[in-house]
């Protein structure tokens, strides 16, 4: 049951690096692999290198400055490192889609609910691109634990949660650093109740049942990045790192709030526990819940058309394979595909809102499944058929038209439509008059009531090109809200105002270094581990978030944590090879020659053997 | 913000242009110029179109470039770090609030002054060649530089070491400067520097020039070392960008003197082929 540790000290073992190299082989991927330059030639004199993938300051100033930091100390250890630097989609694009890096450090959105780390972990994900196991990560035993927390619920999750947490703290695929508190600034002229609402910007929520002054019909926000201008795609992987814009355009079956699930284009979803005898043809018995989806009547898409329960079976079928059995091969979409692969079977009921759903799982994970936006089905069998008449149909997996292109104007049934955008400099939503939030006779109940109404007429996000101007502009009056986060560096220009007040949370997303498990040396498991030993992820919080971040050991905070992963003034598994940010040399280079690496006379690290 | 930044930036040329006027050029010239303005126009008009059409193809290619440059450039920021590190921080050691508050309104306002006076100068000569050179190279400059920005993708230091350059770093200091120039610049196009090149260039003119202009030389080398200073201080360009631009400045004034010939091309054609004249006689029309 639980993670049996290998004791860090024993070296590798032959077989188990054996093991490593061989999943890694047999999931390398072909092509674009000249750029990366991660070179180990077995019995080489050559000096190790690596790269290091990121995104520059303008974007997110955190992340270029712990890759700085890790340049650094895997310099101090003898490792010949460059930075490779793309914007943030073209990042995205590397790691996500073309598995075309060593190392990156990035924001992962992450969940509100454990399960997003099957998305992230499972095996078979391993050569698909898309937000599924970009690290290339492959082990039969992590599968089984993945498994084990998707179908169960309460306490024995938190069970299987928590040795999935100590086995990813041995294993790290991916090690993350810290969670950043979530600083805003709003202005207070012409909104009230920003406080209430300040856990709540990563949805829907955040800006529905906004409390405008009499006059006010627009919401005047600033965003620093410009992705949302560009595409409006929720399938696309590497526009967003975040939904809240998507929700906004597109409903889902039910909506999150604080961890819990609420009815939402959904009138109600009843879930009613398979029993395995049920499954007769599934050997397993992994339980899995039956949901008997009854939808909101009379709704509407932005186009006018209905929204029926086709469109509900449509969006999981169409995100399990995008091809829509065109192509020889299925296509999965780049997003929410594990969340799609849980529905076993969908029945659709005779009067077109009434569907039932057997889904492959638990309670708690089966709800999250019910959260992928509902696609209108007419728009994109259309386009898949569109792009299926052109001689040259080939829908290659994460990456074709159907999941990339902008898909602007997008065509959801959200509380707000699409209005206009222009590229770089802004995107406006507006209110879409026929959202069932607005009709007398729905009522929502506690705790989503006051937050699920589209107030203002409109939305516009402008975007602005720094933290510290943002906030410049808030401060005078010029605009509302900053709707992305601040980069933690601008948080002392927020000034002492009473029309300025200060809005934070605890992020749900982490920062992370990620690595590209399918190359050696990553799939070397000690490898990775020394060289999470040179991450100093106390002092990254302190010095390069100023103290607006929390440094964690593990991928999820709160009751998932076990308290031997608990953060106790250092990780608990991997400690930082030195101490008062000065990385002890000796120790950090002893790390590398246990897991199988030596060294020159002049301290440069050789590839492995 | 960006018509706030906009209106100080018109307000200050124009207050820097007439009294550089009134210093560097003198009297006796300006009343010439009076006289002989028309003619002088019609000689360098073609320049200033050449130079016109170049500005234009820059502002549309503003949005067509990154696409293009995406598709076929080369991701180069790495490169240009392994070469020369941390070489530009060797500018924070004159780094206090003097020396950053004199570099940012070089970066901005020095700039765009440096490039503004020199045209208006060369205007008061009888001889229209020097006036012809200068658009010409200011074109090549734009021409060439978008070129090259296509084809290398690259950040600037403070995209990279942000926290070390964060003191002076122009957009941390001044974040309204950001609306400006994200109007003209995208922030992978570092290589080489233009502020660099088209700075060089004028100081070469003004040193051609410096028995015409014997005050404003040494003015214009000043200003000119302090800009291409300025790129490296403030955390925009890497050395590498500021010697790209140094060489491309050497490359548009040579090319400027071989493109451009002794005579206006309407001179030209008018001495070679004088019915010319006749069949569009709006060519002439100011005589």
């Amino acid at each position: 049951m639980n993670w049996t540790p290998t004791p860090p000290d024993d070296g590798v073992s032959r077989r188990s690096f054996l093991a490593a190299g061989a999943t890694g082989a047999a999931i390398t991927t072909s092509g674009c692999i000249d750029r990366v330059r991660s070179v180990v030639d077995q019995n080489t004199d050559e000096q190790l290198s690596l790269s290091i993938a990121t995104v520059p300051a303008d974007s997110d100033r955190q992340n270029i400055r712990i890759a700085r930091r890790l340049e650094a100390n895997l310099k101090k250890v003898g490792i010949d490192v460059s930075l490779d630097m793309r914007s943030q989609s073209e990042l995205l694009k590397s790691v996500l889609l073309d598995h075309d890096f060593d190392i990156y450090v990035g924001l992962h959105p992450a969940s509100y609910d454990p399960d997003f780390l099957y998305e992230a972990l499972y095996s078979r994900y391993a050569d698909e691109s898309g937000w599924q196991n970009p690290f290339g990560y492959s082990a039969i035993y992590f599968d089984t634990l993945l498994e084990n927390q998707r179908h169960a619920d309460g306490d024995e999750r938190k069970r299987h949660v928590q040795s999935l947490l100590t086995g990813l703290a041995q294993e790290k695929p991916f090690e993350p650093i810290c969670f950043p508190d979530e600083v805003r600034v709003a202005s207070t002229d012409r909104f009230d109740g920003w406080a209430d609402r300040q856990d709540l910007f990563a949805s829907r929520h955040g800006y529905l049942g906004l409390e405008p002054a009499d006059d006010t019909d627009q919401l005047h926000a600033l965003v620093t990045d410009g992705r949302l201008t560009r595409n409006l795609n929720p399938l696309s992987a590497t526009f967003r790192e975040r939904d809240t814009i998507i929700d906004l355009l597109y409903d889902s079956l039910l909506t999150e709030h604080d961890g819990s699930l609420h009815p939402w284009l959904a009138e109600s979803v009843d879930l009613v526990d398979a029993s395995a005898d049920t499954d007769e043809n599934d050997a397993e018995d992994d339980p899995s819940v039956t949901a008997t989806v009854t939808l909101r009547e009379d709704c509407q898409f932005h186009d006018g058309e209905p929204v029926t329960a086709e469109d509900v079976a449509f969006t999981y079928r169409f995100i399990t394979d995008t091809s829509w059995n065109l192509a020889q091969m299925p296509s999965p979409a780049p997003r929410y595909r594990s969340q799609a692969e849980m529905i076993d079977g969908i029945t659709v009921g005779d009067d077109g809102y009434r569907l039932t759903m057997t889904i492959a799982g638990g309670r708690a994970a089966a709800k999250r499944a019910l959260t992928v936006p509902i696609l209108p089905k007419h728009v994109w069998s259309d386009r898949v058929n569109q792009y299926a008449g052109s001689q040259t149909f080939t829908p290659t997996q994460g990456q074709w038209s159907a999941v990339t292109a902008s898909n602007i104007p997008p065509v959801g049934s959200g509380p707000f439509e699409f209005d206009s955008r222009s590229e770089d400099e802004y995107l406006t939503l507006q209110r879409f008059d026929e959202h069932f939030t607005l009709r007398e006779d729905v009522t929502l109940a506690d705790p989503i009531a006051e937050l699920s109404e589209p107030t203002v007429a409109e939305l516009r996000f402008e975007v602005d090109p720094s933290s510290p101007s943002a906030i410049g502009r808030i401060a005078d009056g010029n605009a509302d809200l900053t709707a992305s986060m601040l980069d933690a560096y601008s948080l002392g220009a927020i000034p002492d105002s009473s029309s300025v007040e200060r809005l934070e949370t605890q992020s749900q997303m982490f920062y992370h270094i990620g690595f590209n498990v399918r190359n050696e040396p990553f799939s070397n498991p000690h490898f990775r581990r020394a060289i999470t030993q040179l991450l100093d992820k106390k002092r990254i919080t302190e010095d390069v978030f100023n103290g607006n971040a929390t440094p964690v050991a593990t991928p999820l905070t709160g009751e998932w944590v076990p308290d031997a992963l608990e953060w106790d003034g250092e990780d608990p598994v991997t400690p930082f090879a030195g101490s008062n940010g000065v990385l002890n040399t000796e120790v950090a280079k002893l790390a590398f020659e246990r897991a199988g690496f030596r060294h020159d006379d002049n301290g440069r690290l050789l590839g492995g053997d | 913000m960006l018509a706030e930044v906009l209106t100080q930036l018109v307000i200050v040329i124009s207050i820097l242009l007439p009294i550089a006027i009134a210093v560097f050029i003198g009297r006796k010239r300006l009343a010439r110029t009076r006289a002989e303005w028309r003619t002088r126009l019609r000689d360098v008009a073609p320049a200033i179109a050449v130079l016109l059409i170049v500005l234009l193809i820059n502002r549309l290619a503003r949005q067509r470039a990154p696409r293009l440059s995406r598709e076929i450039g080369l991701h180069l920021t790495s490169e240009l770090y392994n070469i020369e590190g941390e070489f530009i921080l060797l500018f924070q050691s004159i780094a206090t609030p003097e020396t950053t508050a004199y570099f940012s309104l070089i970066y901005i306002y020095g700039y765009t002054f440096l490039l503004l006076f020199p045209p208006i100068a060369y205007f008061t000569l009888s001889e229209t060649r020097t006036f012809r050179r200068l658009l010409t190279a200011y074109a090549l400059n734009y021409v060439i530089g978008l070129v090259l920005y296509i084809f290398v993708i690259a950040y600037g230091p403070r995209n990279l070491m942000p926290a070390e350059v964060a003191e002076t770093m122009l957009f941390d200091t001044n974040p309204q400067y950001r609306y400006l120039t994200r109007e003209v610049n995208s922030n992978t196009n570092v290589f080489p520097s233009l502020h660099t090149s088209l700075s060089a260039t004028v100081a070469t003119f003004a040193a051609m020039t410096r028995s015409t202009f014997p005050k404003w030389f040494p003015v214009a080398v000043v200003l000119a070392a302090s800009v291409a200073i300025s790129t490296m201080f403030l955390g925009i360009h890497w050395g590498i960008d500021v010697v790209g631009g140094l060489l491309l400045a050497a490359l548009c004034v040579t090319l400027s003197d071989r493109f451009v010939g002794r005579w206006s091309i309407s001179e030209e054609l008018s001495e070679r082929y004088p019915q010319f004249e006749d069949r569009f006689p709006w060519v002439d029309r100011d005589e």
